[in-house]
C-alpha cells in the first residue's frame, strides 16, 4: 500500500549538524555519462546544504541527477540548483526531493532546475518534488524546459553578432549561475563545441 | 466584505449537512463481484449484447490487475465482495411520471432543483443520480428542440445506441487502470450529454451525484460529447449521507472535444469525509479524461475538492489537436483525517497545443494533501507551451503538503515552466485580521478564501456561492 504519512528516508552519505555549512558542486561535461546520486541529512538546528550541478550533452549521453535533501532538524537552510544543456540525443533525468520531517519547523528550501533542450532527439525529464511534514516552512521547486529565446537571439544578431556567437553567449548566460569560479573558460570552449 | 461575512456566519455550526439518509423503498442486488452480478446488472438495465460484453470483458481486465499503490496514500484494504453493486429506489415497471416526493424532498434539501419551475430562468438543467440509477433529468425538452441530448447514461444506452457504442471507452479504455476496469464491468448509472455541430448550449449542464443505500458503491460514467464547433458547460456535484462504514465511489467520466468546440467541466466534489477521527468516509477513486480531438478545440477542467474521506484523481487532457488547448484549475482542502492525491495530465500531441495548470492545496489537521501532475511533450507537439502553478498552504503542524510533478519534454521547441511553493497563513496576515475585529477561524476563512480565488473565480455562478461555503466549513476546528 501507498503510505501518506512520514516515513524516514535512510540515512544519506552527508551529514550536517548544527552551525556546519555543505556546498556541492558539480560539472558534467559532454561525452561523459553519469549517474550522479545526493543525499543530504540536515541533522543539526540551522545546518546548511547548497548544491550546483551544471550539465552539457552533445552526443548519447545518459545522464541522471537525483538528489534527496532530507530536513531533520529545525531552521536549516538548503538551495539546490540544477542548470544544464540537452543537445545531441541525450537523455537526461532529474529526480529531486525535498523532505521536510514533523517538527522541522522554520526550514527554508528551495530547488530550481532549468533545461534547454537543442535538438529533436534529445529528451528530458525532470521530477522535481516536495514532501512536507511540517507548517512553519519556506520551500518552493522551480522547473523549465525550454530552448535558447528567438528574441535574445534576433537582437544580438542585428548588432553584428554572429549567430554561433550569440548562441554561446546566450548558454553562458543561461548556465552562469551555476559555473564554479574559475572554470568559465573550460566550459566556454566546451560550449563551442556543442 | 458583508457577503463573506454572512456566509461565515450561516456556517459556523460546521458539520456535515448533508449527511442524512432518505428513507426510501430501494431493491438491491446481492454483495459481491462475479459474472453473475455483471449479467444480473446489464440485465436489470435491459442492456443489449454489445454492453454486457463490454462489461464482461473488463471484468476479467480488473480481475487480473492488482490494485495500484503508488498514490501518496494510506489506504485501507477494500473487500470488493462486501459491496453491493447496484441499489435502486424502488418504482413501478413503467417509468412514474411524478419522481418520489421523498427524492424531490431529498433533492431539495440539498438545494438541487428537479421541478423545472422552480429553477432559476431556467439557466441549469440537471440530471440526479440517487445511488445507482439516474431519477430524473430536467429540461430535456427545451434542449431537445437544439438538438442537444442530455439524459442519463441508461437512456442513452437505448435510445441513442449508435452515439455510446461509437464514444464509450475512446478515451478511457476499459482496461485504463484498475479503477476504471471497475468502472467499465459494473457501472450503474450516470449522464450522457451530445452537443451538435455548431450548438452553443444556452444553459449550464449538471449532474448531481447522491450516494444513499447503507453498504452499497457508487459507479457512475458520463460520457460528454461536443461535435465541432459547439460550447458546453457541465457541472457535477455529489453528497453522501455519514455513516461509519467506509464507501466506495468509483466512477469514469470521457469528454470528446471536436474540432473548434469548447467544454468547461466543473466539480463540486463534496462526499462526506469522515468524521474527527477518521471514521467512515468515501473513498473517491475516480478517473476523469477528455480528449481534445480536433484542431482548435478547448477544454477547461475546474474542480473543487473538499470532501472524501480519501482522494484518487486525475482529470486529464490529451491535446491531439492542433492549436488545441486545456486548463486545469483545482482546489483541494484536506481536513482532520483526509487524504487527498490530486492533479491532473497534460498530454501534448499536436502542434502549438497550450496547457494551464493552478493547483491549490491547503491541508489542515493531520490530513494529507498532494499534487501529482504529469507533463508530457510529445516528439509531435511543436511550440506547445505549458505553464504550471501548485501552491500549498499548510494550517497547523501536523498535517502534511507534497507536490510530484512529472515534466518530460521530447521536443526542443516546446516550452515547460513549473513552478511551487509551500508555506504556512502569516502571522502577520492574522493579526492584521484579528486587530480589525475578526475571529481566528473567520480571518483564516478569508484568507483562505482569496487565496483559492484565481480557481473559485473560474466556477459557474451557481457553483462559486456554494463552493465558498464549504471551503468555509471544511477548514472549520482547524484553528485556535
Amino acid at each position: 500500500m501507498g503510505h501518506g504519512r512520514y516515513i524516514e528516508p535512510p540515512k544519506g552519505q552527508y551529514q550536517v549538524q548544527s552551525g556546519e555549512k555543505l556546498e556541492l558542486q558539480y560539472v558534467i561535461l559532454p561525452g561523459e555519462s553519469r549517474d550522479l546520486e545526493i543525499s543530504i541529512d540536515l541533522a543539526g538546528p540551522g545546518a546548511e546544504a547548497h548544491i550546483k550541478v551544471l550539465y552539457l550533452c552533445k552526443a548519447d549521453e545518459k545522464v541522471r541527477i537525483r538528489v534527496l535533501m532530507h530536513h531533520r532538524a529545525p531552521g536549516c537552510h538548503s538551495t539546490q540548483l540544477i542548470n544544464g544543456i540537452a543537445g545531441g540525443r541525450a537523455d537526461v533525468r532529474f529526480d529531486g526531493t525535498i523532505v521536510v520531517a514533523p517538527d522541522a519547523q522554520q526550514t527554508e528550501a528551495f530547488q530550481e532546475n532549468h533545461n534547454i533542450v537543442l535538438t529533436e532527439e534529445a529528451k528530458v525529464v525532470t521530477k522535481p518534488q516536495l514532501e512536507i511534514y511540517a507548517d512553519d516552512v519556506k520551500c518552493s521547486h522551480g522547473a523549465t524546459v525550454g530552448r535558447l529565446n528567438a528574441d535574445e537571439l534576433f537582437y544580438m544578431r542585428s548588432r553584428g553578432i554572429p549567430e554561433a556567437e550569440a548562441r554561446t553567449l546566450q548558454m553562458l548566460s543561461f548556465l552562469s549561475p551555476v559555473i564554479p569560479e574559475g572554470r568559465e573558460e573550460e566550459i566556454e570552449s566546451a560550449l563551442r563545441g556543442l | 466584505m458583508s457577503e463573506d461575512k454572512q456566509i461565515i456566519q450561516q456556517f459556523t455550526s460546521g458539520e456535515y449537512k448533508e449527511g442524512f439518509v432518505t428513507d426510501v423503498e430501494q431493491e438491491f442486488i446481492p454483495k459481491g463481484l462475479n459474472e453473475d452480478i455483471v449479467r444480473m446488472i446489464s440485465a436489470r438495465k435491459e442492456e443489449p449484447q454489445w454492453l454486457l460484453e463490454f462489461r464482461l470483458d473488463a471484468l476479467r481486465k480488473w480481475q487480473a490487475m492488482p490494485q495500484p499503490e503508488w498514490a501518496h496514500l494510506d489506504m485501507p484494504e477494500i473487500d470488493y465482495q462486501d459491496i453491493i453493486y447496484f441499489a435502486a429506489p424502488k418504482k413501478d415497471k413503467d417509468r412514474p411520471k411524478e419522481i418520489d416526493p421523498k427524492l424531490a424532498e431529498t433533492f431539495d434539501k440539498l438545494g438541487i432543483p428537479l421541478k423545472e419551475r422552480d429553477v432559476l430562468a431556467g439557466v441549469v438543467a440537471v440530471d440526479a443520480v440517487f445511488d445507482s440509477v439516474s431519477v430524473t433529468t430536467t429540461f430535456r425538452k427545451t434542449l431537445a428542440e437544439k438538438g442537444i441530448i442530455f439524459c442519463s447514461f441508461s437512456e442513452a444506452v437505448k435510445e441513442h445506441p449508435d452515439l455510446v457504442r461509437k464514444y464509450l471507452a475512446t478515451v478511457v479504455p476499459s482496461g485504463d487502470n484498475y479503477f476504471a476496469a471497475l468502472n467499465s464491468a459494473v457501472f450503474s448509472d450516470g449522464s450522457f450529454c451530445y452537443i451538435p455541430k455548431g450548438v452553443r448550449c444556452p444553459m449550464e449542464l449538471s449532474s448531481y451525484f447522491r450516494i444513499n443505500a447503507k453498504g452499497t458503491g457508487q459507479f457512475e460514467r458520463t460520457l460528454i460529447v461536443a461535435d465541432e464547433d459547439s460550447y458546453v458547460s457541465y457541472m457535477e456535484g455529489c453528497t453522501a449521507p455519514m455513516r461509519d462504514e467506509r464507501q466506495l465511489h468509483a466512477a469514469v467520466v470521457e469528454i470528446v472535444v471536436e474540432k473548434g468546440a469548447d467544454v468547461k467541466y466543473s466539480t463540486v466534489q463534496n462526499w462526506y469525509p469522515g468524521d474527527a477521527d477518521g471514521k467512515g468516509g468515501i473513498l473517491n477513486l475516480v478517473t476523469k479524461r477528455g480528449i481534445c480531438k480536433g484542431d482548435g478545440s478547448h477544454l477547461s477542467w475546474t474542480q473543487v475538492e473538499t470532501g472524501s474521506a480519501i482522494t484518487w484523481k486525475y482529470p486529464s487532457t490529451i491535446l491531439k489537436g492542433d492549436y488545441s488547448s486545456s486548463e486545469f484549475y483545482s482546489v483541494a482542502v484536506t481536513n482532520n483525517h483526509q487524504q487527498a492525491d490530486t492533479g491532473t495530465k497534460m498530454i501534448h500531441l499536436g502542434r502549438g497545443t497550450k496547457s494551464r495548470i493552478v493547483s491549490k492545496g491547503i491541508s489542515a489537521g493531520v490530513s494529507q494533501n498532494s499534487y501529482r501532475g504529469l507533463v508530457r511533450m510529445a516528439k509531435g507537439a511543436q511550440n506547445a507551451r505549458n505553464y504550471s502553478q501548485c501552491d500549498s498552504l499548510l494550517i497547523g503542524s501536523r498535517c502534511g503538503a507534497h507536490t510530484f510533478p512529472d515534466i518530460q519534454s521530447r521536443n526542443p521547441t516546446a516550452t515547460v515552466e513549473h513552478e511551487a511553493t509551500t508555506s504556512k497563513i502569516s502571522e502577520d496576515q492574522l493579526f492584521y485580521c484579528n486587530q480589525r475585529g475578526m475571529g481566528p477561524e473567520e480571518a483564516v476563512g478569508l484568507i483562505v478564501n482569496g487565496y483559492a480565488r484565481e480557481v473559485l473565480s473560474r466556477l459557474p455562478m451557481e457553483f462559486a456561492v456554494e463552493a465558498q461555503k464549504l471551503l468555509q466549513v471544511s477548514l472549520e476546528g482547524s484553528v485556535g
